[in-house]
Protein backbone atom coordinates (compact mmCIF):
# COMPACT_ATOMS: atom_id res chain seq x y z
CA UNK A 1 0.00 0.00 0.00
CA UNK A 2 3.02 2.77 0.54
CA UNK A 3 4.02 2.19 -3.12
CA UNK A 4 0.31 3.19 -4.14
CA UNK A 5 0.21 6.25 -2.23
CA UNK A 6 3.75 7.15 -2.87
CA UNK A 7 2.69 7.25 -6.50
CA UNK A 8 -0.95 8.78 -6.34
CA UNK A 9 1.33 11.47 -4.27
CA UNK A 10 3.59 11.45 -7.13
CA UNK A 11 1.05 11.54 -9.54
CA UNK A 12 -1.27 14.15 -8.02
CA UNK A 13 -0.07 17.43 -10.03
CA UNK A 14 0.11 16.53 -13.07
CA UNK A 15 -2.98 14.49 -13.08
CA UNK A 16 -4.58 17.98 -12.06
CA UNK A 17 -2.80 19.40 -15.02
CA UNK A 18 -4.01 16.88 -17.92
CA UNK A 19 -7.56 17.70 -15.97
CA UNK A 20 -7.61 21.23 -16.11
CA UNK A 21 -6.26 20.79 -19.94
CA UNK A 22 -9.36 18.13 -20.52
CA UNK A 23 -11.68 20.46 -19.02
CA UNK A 24 -10.59 23.44 -21.20
CA UNK A 25 -10.70 21.04 -24.44
CA UNK A 26 -14.15 20.64 -23.32
CA UNK A 27 -15.39 24.08 -22.95
CA UNK A 28 -13.31 25.47 -25.94
CA UNK A 29 -14.36 22.42 -28.37
CA UNK A 30 -17.98 23.40 -27.42
CA UNK A 31 -17.94 26.96 -27.64
CA UNK A 32 -17.54 26.26 -31.31
CA UNK A 33 -20.98 25.01 -31.73
CA UNK A 34 -22.54 27.72 -30.07
CA UNK A 35 -21.26 29.94 -32.92
CA UNK A 36 -21.76 26.84 -35.41
CA UNK A 37 -25.10 26.14 -34.32
CA UNK A 38 -26.53 29.25 -35.10
CA UNK A 39 -29.82 28.31 -37.48
CA UNK A 40 -28.64 28.58 -41.13
CA UNK A 41 -25.09 28.05 -40.31
CA UNK A 42 -24.96 24.61 -38.98
CA UNK A 43 -26.34 23.19 -42.75
CA UNK A 44 -23.06 25.69 -44.14
CA UNK A 45 -20.95 24.21 -42.24
CA UNK A 46 -21.61 20.34 -42.91
CA UNK A 47 -21.68 21.79 -46.82
CA UNK A 48 -18.46 23.30 -46.65
CA UNK A 49 -17.31 20.21 -44.67
CA UNK A 50 -18.52 17.94 -47.54
CA UNK A 51 -16.87 20.29 -50.12
CA UNK A 52 -12.87 19.74 -48.53
CA UNK A 53 -11.05 16.87 -49.60
CA UNK A 54 -11.47 13.40 -48.03
CA UNK A 55 -7.86 13.65 -46.31
CA UNK A 56 -8.46 16.82 -44.67
CA UNK A 57 -11.91 15.46 -43.71
CA UNK A 58 -10.25 12.71 -42.44
CA UNK A 59 -7.96 14.39 -40.24
CA UNK A 60 -10.28 16.89 -38.82
CA UNK A 61 -12.24 13.69 -37.82
CA UNK A 62 -15.02 14.45 -39.71
CA UNK A 63 -16.24 11.58 -41.78
CA UNK A 64 -20.31 11.65 -42.24
CA UNK A 65 -20.86 12.82 -38.65
CA UNK A 66 -23.79 15.60 -38.99
CA UNK A 67 -22.14 18.52 -37.45
CA UNK A 68 -25.56 20.54 -37.20
CA UNK A 69 -26.58 17.71 -34.20
CA UNK A 70 -24.64 18.58 -30.70
CA UNK A 71 -23.95 14.53 -30.63
CA UNK A 72 -22.72 14.62 -34.40
CA UNK A 73 -20.35 17.66 -33.25
CA UNK A 74 -19.16 15.91 -30.09
CA UNK A 75 -18.50 12.97 -31.78
CA UNK A 76 -15.72 14.82 -33.84
CA UNK A 77 -14.74 16.73 -30.17
CA UNK A 78 -13.93 12.60 -29.27
CA UNK A 79 -11.06 12.13 -31.51
CA UNK A 80 -9.30 14.36 -29.77
CA UNK A 81 -10.48 13.60 -25.94
CA UNK A 82 -9.52 10.29 -26.96
CA UNK A 83 -5.69 11.20 -28.26
CA UNK A 84 -5.45 13.26 -25.35
CA UNK A 85 -6.90 10.62 -22.94
CA UNK A 86 -4.77 7.98 -24.50
CA UNK A 87 -1.58 10.47 -24.19
CA UNK A 88 -2.00 10.43 -20.81
CA UNK A 89 -2.66 6.83 -20.04
CA UNK A 90 0.10 5.63 -22.25
CA UNK A 91 2.94 7.99 -20.62
CA UNK A 92 1.28 7.15 -17.10
CA UNK A 93 1.64 3.45 -17.80
CA UNK A 94 5.23 3.64 -18.98
CA UNK A 95 6.91 6.29 -16.70
CA UNK A 96 5.35 4.65 -13.34
CA UNK A 97 7.35 1.73 -14.37
CA UNK A 98 10.14 3.08 -15.84
CA UNK A 99 11.03 5.98 -13.37
CA UNK A 100 12.62 3.75 -10.63
CA UNK A 101 15.08 2.84 -13.39
CA UNK A 102 15.55 6.07 -14.86
CA UNK A 103 15.49 7.84 -11.60
CA UNK A 104 17.86 5.03 -10.24
CA UNK A 105 15.49 4.41 -6.97
CA UNK A 106 15.12 0.77 -8.12
CA UNK A 107 18.27 0.43 -6.03
CA UNK A 108 15.99 1.81 -3.21
CA UNK A 109 12.91 0.37 -3.85
CA UNK A 110 13.45 -3.33 -4.77
CA UNK A 111 16.05 -4.00 -1.82
CA UNK A 112 13.15 -3.74 0.52
CA UNK A 113 11.64 -6.71 1.54
CA UNK A 114 8.87 -6.35 -1.57
CA UNK A 115 8.74 -8.83 -4.56
CA UNK A 116 8.93 -6.85 -8.24
CA UNK A 117 4.94 -8.30 -8.70
CA UNK A 118 3.98 -6.62 -5.59
CA UNK A 119 5.54 -3.08 -6.80
CA UNK A 120 4.06 -3.57 -10.27
CA UNK A 121 0.61 -4.21 -8.56
CA UNK A 122 0.58 -1.29 -6.62
CA UNK A 123 1.97 0.90 -9.45
CA UNK A 124 -0.62 -0.19 -12.11
CA UNK A 125 -3.72 0.19 -9.05
CA UNK A 126 -1.90 4.02 -8.69
CA UNK A 127 -2.07 4.13 -12.27
CA UNK A 128 -5.72 2.84 -12.92
CA UNK A 129 -7.04 5.49 -9.95
CA UNK A 130 -5.16 8.31 -12.63
CA UNK A 131 -7.08 6.85 -15.50
CA UNK A 132 -10.40 6.39 -13.75
CA UNK A 133 -10.46 10.39 -12.53
CA UNK A 134 -9.05 11.46 -16.13
CA UNK A 135 -11.81 9.30 -17.11
CA UNK A 136 -14.54 10.93 -14.82
CA UNK A 137 -13.56 14.09 -14.76
CA UNK A 138 -14.15 14.14 -19.04
CA UNK A 139 -17.78 12.45 -18.44
CA UNK A 140 -18.54 14.93 -16.04
CA UNK A 141 -17.33 17.76 -18.30
CA UNK A 142 -18.59 16.47 -21.53
CA UNK A 143 -22.05 16.05 -19.88
CA UNK A 144 -21.90 19.40 -18.58
CA UNK A 145 -20.74 20.82 -21.62
CA UNK A 146 -23.13 19.32 -24.19
CA UNK A 147 -25.90 19.32 -21.92
CA UNK A 148 -25.24 23.62 -22.41
CA UNK A 149 -25.98 23.34 -26.19
CA UNK A 150 -28.41 20.27 -26.33
CA UNK A 151 -31.71 22.36 -27.19
CA UNK A 152 -34.04 19.15 -25.50
CA UNK A 153 -31.71 16.28 -27.94
CA UNK A 154 -30.93 14.02 -25.46
CA UNK A 155 -27.24 13.44 -25.73
CA UNK A 156 -26.17 12.12 -22.27
CA UNK A 157 -26.86 8.21 -23.11
CA UNK A 158 -24.29 8.87 -26.30
CA UNK A 159 -21.86 10.77 -24.14
CA UNK A 160 -21.77 7.77 -21.64
CA UNK A 161 -21.41 5.25 -24.51
CA UNK A 162 -18.38 7.07 -26.04
CA UNK A 163 -16.57 7.65 -22.41
CA UNK A 164 -16.88 3.99 -21.91
CA UNK A 165 -14.99 3.25 -24.93
CA UNK A 166 -12.87 5.64 -24.01
CA UNK A 167 -11.95 3.82 -20.75
CA UNK A 168 -11.46 0.85 -22.58
CA UNK A 169 -8.75 2.35 -24.73
CA UNK A 170 -7.37 4.39 -22.09
CA UNK A 171 -6.69 1.22 -20.27
CA UNK A 172 -5.17 -0.07 -23.24
CA UNK A 173 -2.26 2.65 -23.55
CA UNK A 174 -1.74 2.49 -19.84
CA UNK A 175 -0.95 -1.57 -20.25
CA UNK A 176 1.08 -1.09 -23.47
CA UNK A 177 2.78 1.63 -21.46
CA UNK A 178 3.83 -0.46 -18.78
CA UNK A 179 4.92 -3.07 -21.17
CA UNK A 180 7.01 -1.30 -22.93
CA UNK A 181 8.73 0.13 -19.28
CA UNK A 182 9.04 -3.62 -18.47
CA UNK A 183 10.09 -5.92 -21.31
CA UNK A 184 12.43 -3.03 -22.84
CA UNK A 185 15.69 -2.61 -20.81
CA UNK A 186 14.91 1.36 -22.04
CA UNK A 187 13.75 3.52 -18.79
CA UNK A 188 14.41 6.45 -20.74
CA UNK A 189 13.08 5.77 -23.43
CA UNK A 190 9.41 3.79 -22.14
CA UNK A 191 7.13 7.18 -22.49
CA UNK A 192 8.64 8.22 -25.63
CA UNK A 193 8.28 4.86 -27.12
CA UNK A 194 4.65 4.41 -25.94
CA UNK A 195 3.84 7.87 -27.25
CA UNK A 196 5.48 7.03 -30.90
CA UNK A 197 3.44 3.65 -30.95
CA UNK A 198 0.03 5.50 -30.37
CA UNK A 199 0.68 8.16 -32.81
CA UNK A 200 1.57 5.87 -35.32
CA UNK A 201 -1.96 3.80 -34.51
CA UNK A 202 -3.71 7.20 -34.65
CA UNK A 203 -1.70 7.84 -37.64
CA UNK A 204 -3.03 4.46 -39.18
CA UNK A 205 -7.02 4.99 -38.02
CA UNK A 206 -5.85 8.47 -40.30
CA UNK A 207 -4.88 6.51 -43.20
CA UNK A 208 -7.60 4.27 -43.52
CA UNK A 209 -10.28 7.03 -43.22
CA UNK A 210 -8.38 8.63 -46.36
CA UNK A 211 -8.09 5.79 -48.20
CA UNK A 212 -11.57 4.15 -47.35
CA UNK A 213 -10.92 0.90 -48.67
CA UNK A 214 -8.88 -0.16 -45.56
CA UNK A 215 -11.59 -1.51 -43.69
CA UNK A 216 -9.75 -4.70 -42.81
CA UNK A 217 -7.11 -2.97 -41.22
CA UNK A 218 -8.90 -1.29 -38.45
CA UNK A 219 -8.25 -3.94 -35.81
CA UNK A 220 -4.48 -2.07 -35.88
CA UNK A 221 -5.46 0.77 -34.50
CA UNK A 222 -7.47 0.60 -31.61
CA UNK A 223 -8.62 4.33 -32.18
CA UNK A 224 -10.76 2.63 -34.69
CA UNK A 225 -11.92 -0.06 -32.58
CA UNK A 226 -14.69 2.69 -30.79
CA UNK A 227 -15.04 5.05 -33.43
CA UNK A 228 -17.38 7.85 -32.18
CA UNK A 229 -19.23 7.78 -35.75
CA UNK A 230 -19.77 4.10 -35.42
CA UNK A 231 -20.68 3.57 -31.84
CA UNK A 232 -23.47 6.43 -32.05
CA UNK A 233 -24.97 5.31 -35.44
CA UNK A 234 -24.89 1.82 -33.67
CA UNK A 235 -26.02 3.04 -30.00
CA UNK A 236 -23.87 0.24 -28.72
CA UNK A 237 -19.80 -0.31 -28.49
CA UNK A 238 -19.14 -3.33 -30.65
CA UNK A 239 -18.49 -6.39 -28.92
CA UNK A 240 -16.14 -7.80 -31.59
CA UNK A 241 -13.88 -4.86 -30.77
CA UNK A 242 -14.13 -5.46 -27.17
CA UNK A 243 -13.11 -8.82 -27.03
CA UNK A 244 -9.98 -8.06 -29.32
CA UNK A 245 -9.37 -4.77 -26.44
CA UNK A 246 -9.11 -6.94 -23.50
CA UNK A 247 -7.26 -9.81 -24.91
CA UNK A 248 -4.85 -7.24 -25.57
CA UNK A 249 -4.72 -6.31 -22.52
CA UNK A 250 -4.30 -9.52 -20.93
CA UNK A 251 -1.37 -9.79 -23.27
CA UNK A 252 0.16 -6.43 -22.26
CA UNK A 253 -0.72 -7.53 -18.84
CA UNK A 254 1.17 -10.51 -18.77
CA UNK A 255 3.97 -8.93 -20.81
CA UNK A 256 4.28 -6.22 -17.81
CA UNK A 257 4.53 -9.22 -15.55
CA UNK A 258 6.90 -11.67 -16.94
CA UNK A 259 8.82 -9.13 -18.49
CA UNK A 260 9.75 -7.08 -15.33
CA UNK A 261 10.39 -10.10 -13.19
CA UNK A 262 12.75 -12.00 -15.51
CA UNK A 263 15.27 -9.27 -16.73
CA UNK A 264 18.03 -7.29 -15.22
CA UNK A 265 16.84 -4.27 -14.06
CA UNK A 266 18.99 -1.17 -15.52
CA UNK A 267 21.12 0.29 -12.10
CA UNK B 1 26.30 -20.44 9.88
CA UNK B 2 27.58 -18.57 7.39
CA UNK B 3 25.37 -15.92 6.48
CA UNK B 4 26.10 -14.97 2.85
CA UNK B 5 27.33 -18.36 0.96
CA UNK B 6 28.31 -17.84 -2.74
CA UNK B 7 28.79 -20.76 -5.38
CA UNK B 8 30.24 -20.62 -8.22
CA UNK B 9 28.67 -17.62 -8.62
CA UNK B 10 28.79 -15.74 -12.52
CA UNK B 11 26.95 -13.14 -14.02
CA UNK B 12 28.15 -12.32 -17.49
CA UNK B 13 27.08 -9.35 -19.42
CA UNK B 14 27.21 -8.94 -23.24
CA UNK B 15 31.06 -7.11 -22.61
CA UNK B 16 33.73 -8.70 -20.58
CA UNK B 17 32.26 -6.85 -17.43
CA UNK B 18 31.01 -9.23 -14.90
CA UNK B 19 32.10 -11.83 -12.22
CA UNK B 20 33.29 -15.66 -12.88
CA UNK B 21 32.85 -18.19 -10.70
CA UNK B 22 33.13 -16.75 -7.27
CA UNK B 23 32.90 -18.81 -4.74
CA UNK B 24 33.00 -17.34 -1.10
CA UNK B 25 31.19 -17.47 2.73
CA UNK B 26 30.67 -14.37 5.11
CA UNK B 27 30.29 -15.89 8.52
CA UNK B 28 27.74 -14.74 10.77
CA UNK B 29 29.11 -11.60 12.93
CA UNK B 30 32.20 -10.70 11.07
CA UNK B 31 33.05 -7.55 9.10
CA UNK B 32 33.87 -8.74 5.89
CA UNK B 33 36.23 -6.61 3.25
CA UNK B 34 35.33 -6.83 -0.51
CA UNK B 35 38.08 -4.98 -2.15
CA UNK B 36 39.14 -4.43 -6.06
CA UNK B 37 39.72 -1.36 -8.56
CA UNK B 38 37.16 0.01 -9.93
CA UNK B 39 34.90 -2.26 -12.43
CA UNK B 40 36.16 -5.44 -10.59
CA UNK B 41 32.59 -6.68 -10.19
CA UNK B 42 31.99 -5.50 -6.54
CA UNK B 43 28.59 -3.55 -7.27
CA UNK B 44 27.77 -6.51 -10.01
CA UNK B 45 28.23 -9.21 -6.63
CA UNK B 46 26.27 -7.01 -4.49
CA UNK B 47 23.35 -6.36 -6.53
CA UNK B 48 22.98 -10.26 -7.95
CA UNK B 49 23.15 -10.75 -4.41
CA UNK B 50 20.13 -8.44 -3.64
CA UNK B 51 18.08 -9.98 -6.53
CA UNK B 52 18.35 -6.83 -8.83
CA UNK B 53 19.72 -8.58 -11.39
CA UNK B 54 20.23 -12.58 -12.05
CA UNK B 55 22.80 -15.10 -11.95
CA UNK B 56 24.28 -16.71 -15.56
CA UNK B 57 24.93 -19.31 -13.11
CA UNK B 58 25.53 -20.30 -9.47
CA UNK B 59 23.83 -20.21 -6.84
CA UNK B 60 23.89 -17.80 -3.36
CA UNK B 61 22.19 -17.96 -0.48
CA UNK B 62 21.78 -15.49 2.47
CA UNK B 63 21.01 -16.75 5.88
CA UNK B 64 20.87 -20.38 4.27
CA UNK B 65 18.17 -19.33 2.06
CA UNK B 66 18.49 -18.84 -2.02
CA UNK B 67 18.57 -15.96 -3.28
CA UNK B 68 16.19 -16.20 -6.30
CA UNK B 69 13.24 -18.43 -4.39
CA UNK B 70 13.34 -16.34 -0.86
CA UNK B 71 14.24 -13.01 -2.09
CA UNK B 72 11.63 -11.17 -0.05
CA UNK B 73 12.06 -12.26 2.96
CA UNK B 74 16.12 -12.34 2.76
CA UNK B 75 15.37 -8.51 2.67
CA UNK B 76 13.51 -7.96 5.18
CA UNK B 77 16.77 -8.34 7.54
CA UNK B 78 18.87 -6.21 4.76
CA UNK B 79 19.97 -3.28 4.81
CA UNK B 80 21.86 -1.52 1.89
CA UNK B 81 23.80 1.31 0.80
CA UNK B 82 24.19 1.72 -2.76
CA UNK B 83 27.10 3.36 -4.15
CA UNK B 84 25.70 6.19 -5.73
CA UNK B 85 22.58 7.79 -3.83
CA UNK B 86 20.08 8.67 -5.75
CA UNK B 87 15.96 9.16 -4.08
CA UNK B 88 12.87 10.73 -4.99
CA UNK B 89 13.10 14.57 -6.01
CA UNK B 90 10.53 16.70 -3.87
CA UNK B 91 11.01 14.54 -0.85
CA UNK B 92 12.16 16.09 2.30
CA UNK B 93 14.70 13.74 4.37
CA UNK B 94 11.93 12.56 6.64
CA UNK B 95 9.20 11.76 3.90
CA UNK B 96 11.69 9.30 2.57
CA UNK B 97 13.32 7.67 5.62
CA UNK B 98 9.61 7.12 6.47
CA UNK B 99 8.73 5.74 3.16
CA UNK B 100 12.00 3.38 3.70
CA UNK B 101 10.69 2.51 7.37
CA UNK B 102 7.28 1.59 6.00
CA UNK B 103 8.47 -1.33 4.22
CA UNK B 104 9.61 -2.89 7.29
CA UNK B 105 6.87 -4.55 9.79
CA UNK B 106 8.24 -2.83 12.72
CA UNK B 107 8.59 0.68 14.76
CA UNK B 108 11.47 2.17 13.20
CA UNK B 109 11.13 5.78 14.19
CA UNK B 110 13.26 5.72 17.33
CA UNK B 111 16.32 4.47 15.86
CA UNK B 112 15.70 6.50 13.02
CA UNK B 113 15.83 9.67 15.19
CA UNK B 114 18.90 8.32 16.80
CA UNK B 115 20.89 8.07 13.66
CA UNK B 116 19.90 10.98 12.12
CA UNK B 117 20.78 12.82 15.03
CA UNK B 118 24.37 10.54 15.49
CA UNK B 119 24.99 12.02 11.66
CA UNK B 120 23.79 15.52 12.40
CA UNK B 121 21.29 15.17 9.21
CA UNK B 122 18.47 17.38 9.24
CA UNK B 123 15.62 15.45 8.26
CA UNK B 124 13.47 18.59 7.49
CA UNK B 125 15.49 19.56 4.35
CA UNK B 126 14.36 18.43 0.73
CA UNK B 127 16.42 15.78 -0.46
CA UNK B 128 17.21 17.95 -3.75
CA UNK B 129 19.42 20.53 -1.86
CA UNK B 130 21.68 18.06 0.07
CA UNK B 131 25.56 17.88 -0.66
CA UNK B 132 26.22 14.63 -1.97
CA UNK B 133 28.06 13.94 1.74
CA UNK B 134 24.23 14.77 3.44
CA UNK B 135 22.60 12.34 0.67
CA UNK B 136 25.20 9.80 1.66
CA UNK B 137 23.95 10.58 5.51
CA UNK B 138 20.80 9.54 4.46
CA UNK B 139 21.88 6.61 2.25
CA UNK B 140 23.44 5.06 5.85
CA UNK B 141 20.02 6.49 7.70
CA UNK B 142 17.67 4.52 5.61
CA UNK B 143 19.67 1.34 5.24
CA UNK B 144 20.68 1.05 9.20
CA UNK B 145 17.40 1.99 10.55
CA UNK B 146 15.74 -1.04 11.14
CA UNK B 147 18.30 -2.77 12.41
CA UNK B 148 18.89 -5.42 9.74
CA UNK B 149 21.19 -8.64 10.62
CA UNK B 150 23.34 -7.77 7.47
CA UNK B 151 24.36 -4.92 6.55
CA UNK B 152 25.82 -4.46 2.95
CA UNK B 153 27.62 -1.09 2.39
CA UNK B 154 29.01 -0.31 -1.41
CA UNK B 155 31.89 2.16 -1.32
CA UNK B 156 29.71 3.68 1.76
CA UNK B 157 32.71 6.59 2.54
CA UNK B 158 32.56 8.56 -0.61
CA UNK B 159 31.09 12.51 -0.10
CA UNK B 160 31.48 11.49 4.06
CA UNK B 161 34.28 14.20 5.56
CA UNK B 162 36.61 12.63 7.56
CA UNK B 163 34.80 13.22 10.83
CA UNK B 164 31.73 11.72 9.57
CA UNK B 165 33.63 9.09 8.25
CA UNK B 166 35.10 8.70 11.58
CA UNK B 167 31.11 8.74 13.22
CA UNK B 168 30.15 5.94 10.60
CA UNK B 169 33.00 3.51 11.16
CA UNK B 170 32.16 3.77 14.96
CA UNK B 171 28.51 3.42 14.45
CA UNK B 172 29.25 0.29 12.28
CA UNK B 173 31.51 -1.76 14.80
CA UNK B 174 28.61 -0.97 17.52
CA UNK B 175 26.17 -2.35 15.01
CA UNK B 176 28.90 -5.25 14.84
CA UNK B 177 29.34 -5.58 18.25
CA UNK B 178 25.14 -6.14 18.31
CA UNK B 179 25.43 -8.84 16.14
CA UNK B 180 24.78 -7.53 12.69
CA UNK B 181 27.36 -8.95 10.06
CA UNK B 182 28.41 -6.38 7.40
CA UNK B 183 29.79 -6.37 4.11
CA UNK B 184 31.78 -3.67 2.92
CA UNK B 185 32.82 -3.04 -0.89
CA UNK B 186 35.39 -0.65 -1.63
CA UNK B 187 38.36 0.10 -3.38
CA UNK B 188 40.13 2.61 -0.65
CA UNK B 189 42.03 0.24 1.36
CA UNK B 190 43.16 2.36 4.67
CA UNK B 191 39.22 2.05 5.57
CA UNK B 192 39.03 -2.01 4.54
CA UNK B 193 41.89 -2.18 6.90
CA UNK B 194 40.48 -0.11 10.18
CA UNK B 195 36.90 -2.71 9.69
CA UNK B 196 36.96 -5.41 8.77
CA UNK B 197 38.22 -9.11 9.89
CA UNK B 198 38.69 -10.60 6.18
CA UNK B 199 38.91 -9.63 3.30
CA UNK B 200 38.26 -10.77 -0.09
CA UNK B 201 40.06 -9.70 -3.13
CA UNK B 202 38.48 -9.24 -6.18
CA UNK B 203 39.94 -8.64 -9.62
CA UNK B 204 38.24 -8.80 -13.44
CA UNK B 205 35.25 -10.82 -11.88
CA UNK B 206 37.37 -13.51 -10.38
CA UNK B 207 38.72 -14.04 -6.63
CA UNK B 208 42.68 -13.32 -6.51
CA UNK B 209 42.95 -14.22 -2.54
CA UNK B 210 40.48 -14.54 0.75
CA UNK B 211 42.02 -13.70 3.40
CA UNK B 212 41.97 -12.89 7.28
CA UNK B 213 43.23 -9.16 7.39
CA UNK B 214 45.60 -10.20 10.35
CA UNK B 215 47.17 -12.95 8.10
CA UNK B 216 47.56 -10.12 5.17
CA UNK B 217 49.13 -7.82 7.56
CA UNK B 218 51.32 -9.55 9.54
CA UNK B 219 52.73 -12.62 8.15
CA UNK B 220 53.12 -11.74 4.64
CA UNK B 221 54.98 -9.22 3.47
CA UNK B 222 57.39 -6.86 4.98
CA UNK B 223 58.98 -3.68 2.79
CA UNK B 224 62.47 -2.95 3.91
CA UNK B 225 64.48 0.13 2.92
CA UNK B 226 68.39 0.12 3.74
CA UNK B 227 70.95 2.42 2.95
CA UNK B 228 74.42 0.61 2.30
CA UNK B 229 77.99 2.43 2.79
CA UNK B 230 79.33 0.50 -0.36
CA UNK B 231 77.57 -0.24 -3.69
CA UNK B 232 75.48 -3.34 -3.43
CA UNK B 233 75.66 -5.76 -5.98
CA UNK B 234 71.90 -6.81 -7.25
CA UNK B 235 72.76 -10.22 -6.95
CA UNK B 236 72.98 -10.07 -3.12
CA UNK B 237 69.61 -10.31 -3.11
CA UNK B 238 68.68 -12.84 -5.39
CA UNK B 239 66.60 -14.95 -2.70
CA UNK B 240 63.55 -16.64 -2.94
CA UNK B 241 60.91 -13.80 -1.04
CA UNK B 242 62.20 -10.54 -2.44
CA UNK B 243 59.97 -8.28 -4.87
CA UNK B 244 60.12 -5.30 -6.01
CA UNK B 245 63.65 -5.06 -5.38
CA UNK B 246 65.00 -1.62 -6.30
CA UNK B 247 68.36 -0.42 -6.67
CA UNK B 248 69.80 3.27 -6.46
CA UNK B 249 73.16 3.83 -5.66
CA UNK B 250 73.47 2.34 -2.26
CA UNK B 251 69.91 2.68 -1.55
CA UNK B 252 68.25 -0.88 -2.15
CA UNK B 253 64.08 -0.97 -1.52
CA UNK B 254 62.24 -4.40 -1.87
CA UNK B 255 59.21 -5.89 -0.38
CA UNK B 256 59.44 -9.69 1.16
CA UNK B 257 57.88 -12.42 2.31
CA UNK B 258 59.18 -15.45 3.99
CA UNK B 259 62.17 -16.14 6.62
CA UNK B 260 62.89 -13.26 8.22
CA UNK B 261 66.56 -14.81 9.46
CA UNK B 262 67.35 -15.34 5.43
CA UNK B 263 66.54 -11.99 4.26
CA UNK B 264 68.31 -10.45 7.91
CA UNK B 265 71.43 -12.90 6.81
CA UNK B 266 71.81 -11.23 3.61
CA UNK B 267 71.44 -7.98 5.04
CA UNK B 268 73.72 -8.65 7.90
CA UNK B 269 76.39 -9.71 5.20
CA UNK B 270 76.06 -5.79 3.71
CA UNK B 271 77.64 -2.53 5.14
CA UNK B 272 74.96 -0.63 5.99
CA UNK B 273 74.39 2.93 7.34
CA UNK B 274 70.65 2.91 7.67
CA UNK B 275 67.70 -0.10 7.81
CA UNK B 276 63.97 0.40 7.45
CA UNK B 277 61.82 -2.83 8.02
CA UNK B 278 58.10 -1.46 7.84
CA UNK B 279 54.73 -3.00 7.64
CA UNK B 280 53.18 -2.77 4.36
CA UNK B 281 49.65 -1.14 4.53
CA UNK B 282 47.05 -2.87 2.70
CA UNK B 283 47.35 -0.46 -0.52
CA UNK B 284 51.18 -2.02 -1.39
CA UNK B 285 49.74 -5.73 -0.20
CA UNK B 286 46.83 -5.20 -2.86
CA UNK B 287 48.96 -3.45 -5.72
CA UNK B 288 51.29 -6.22 -5.23
CA UNK B 289 48.49 -8.89 -6.21
CA UNK B 290 47.37 -6.62 -9.16
CA UNK B 291 51.23 -6.54 -10.34
CA UNK B 292 51.90 -9.79 -9.81
CA UNK B 293 49.03 -10.80 -12.37
CA UNK B 294 49.86 -7.95 -14.74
Amino acid sequence: MNIFWREMKAQRKSLIIWCVGMVFLLIAGMSKYATLSVPGESQTLNELMADMPKSLQAIFGVGSLDLSTVSGYYGVLFLYIAMMATIHAGMLGATIIAKEERDKTAEFLLVKPITRSMMLTSKLAAALVGVVILNGVTSIGSLMAVQSYSNGENVNQDIMLLMGGLFILQLLFMLLGSAVASLLKLPKRAAGLTSGLLLLTFFISVVIDISGNLDALKFLTPFKYFDAKTVLEAGSLSMGYMLLSLALMVLALVGTYVGYNKRDLKV
Amino acid sequence: MSIIELQQLTKTYGSARGIKNLSFRVEEGEIFGFIGPNGAGKSTTIRTLLGLIYPTSGSAKIFGKDILLHGQEIKKEIGYLPSEVFYYDNMKVKDLLHYSASFYKKDCTKRMNELAALLELDVNKKIDDLSLGNKKKVGIVQGLLHEPRLIILDEPTSGLDPLMQQRFFELLLEENKKGSTILFSSHILSEVQRLCHRVAIIKEGELVSLEKMSTLKANNYKRFKLEASTAVEESSFAIEGVTELVIRDKEVSFMYKGNLNAILRVIASIEIANLWIEEPDLEEIFMHYYEKEA
